[in-house]
């Protein structure tokens, strides 16, 4: 969420209804933040986060005049910004596998270490266990995956996914249910691959 | 919850330790860039006069042929008596018929 309070929103739309590229520029450096982390978050393979941004405000320009003001005006964009990033999530179609022999081996220790020891992993592995997660995350739907970045790596509410995606909340806690049930069948799959 | 799921939250609490990238601001000339694309990509439609111009200029030329069409006997016609022997009118050869 942009964290500029001194932004003249409403005005500034007001201007760029009337086709001022000033305004226009201004609302682009004032939603950059929200819309770069979602599709940091959310980013497809071999897309270029820039250009995943840029199109995204192409087409928040391209609707501009449908925006009624029903919803914040950052969750419309955040709305746009969701939809974009599964379409080209969608578009890879073929999700990887993920084989025990494909981890570095320091992704397959802190997943051994997270799979056999009650600690915590060790902040040392923080980017192993990012890149582990990822790779987990890339075997699901693109809607589930969005989900579960959202609540387990995010750590949003099931109401603040509905106000980002526009999917009910029954929608939400259904996909979270269904991703978390495929997660654990990949883990079973990549523990007993380790193990024969 | 099952060890699986221990397993899972031990991963992601982990992994949201990972540091990301700091800088959330567009990089310099993006929005001036993406303003100007934006506004390239809506442009205001054609007038009214233009789009009802061109939509006459269409008429008038199939109103053409189609008046080409529906004379082209007459037309043909009128080729054919231009290309008739001009000899007729000619009043050299008027004369020498008349003396012969």
């Amino acid at each position: 969420m942009p964290d500029d309070q001194s932004f003249d929103l409403a005005g500034c739309l007001d201007r760029v209804r009337k086709r001022d590229q000033r305004a226009a520029s201004d609302l682009v450096e004032y939603l950059h933040p929200l819309v770069i982390r979602i599709c940091r978050s959310h980013l497809p393979r071999r897309v270029a986060e820039e250009d995943l941004a840029q199109e995204i405000f192409l087409k928040m320009f391209t609707r501009i005049e449908q925006y009624q003001g029903s919803v914040p005006f950052t969750h419309w964009v955040s709305r746009i910004a969701v939809t974009t990033c599964i379409d080209h999530l969608r578009a890879q179609k073929r999700r990887p596998e993920l084989r025990w022999a494909d981890l570095s081996e320091r992704e397959a220790e802190v997943l051994d270490s997270a799979i056999t020891s009650e600690n915590d992993v060790s902040p040392d592995d923080a980017t192993e266990a990012k890149e582990l997660v990822h790779k987990l995350l890339e075997r699901l739907k693109p809607e589930d995956r969005m989900v579960i970045q959202y609540l387990d790596l995010e750590q949003k509410s099931v109401a603040e996914i509905s106000a980002l995606t526009g999917w009910n909340q029954t929608l939400v806690k259904v996909r979270a249910f269904r991703a978390r049930r495929k997660l654990q069948r990949f883990y079973r799959e990549l523990i007993e691959e380790e193990r024969s | 919850m099952n060890d699986h799921e221990k397993a899972w939250q031990r991963l992601v609490k982990a992994a949201r330790r990972a540091p990301g990238p700091t800088d959330d601001a567009a990089p310099f000339g993006f929005a001036t860039r993406v303003a100007a694309l934006a506004f390239e990509s809506q442009r205001p439609p054609v007038s009214a006069f233009a789009r009802l111009s061109l939509r006459a200029a269409l008429v008038a030329c199939l109103l053409a042929l189609a008046a080409v069409g529906v004379n082209y006997s007459a037309i043909r016609a009128a080729f054919a008596d231009d290309a008739a022997p001009a000899g007729i009118d000619d009043p050299v050869e008027e004369v020498v018929t008349i003396a012969s």
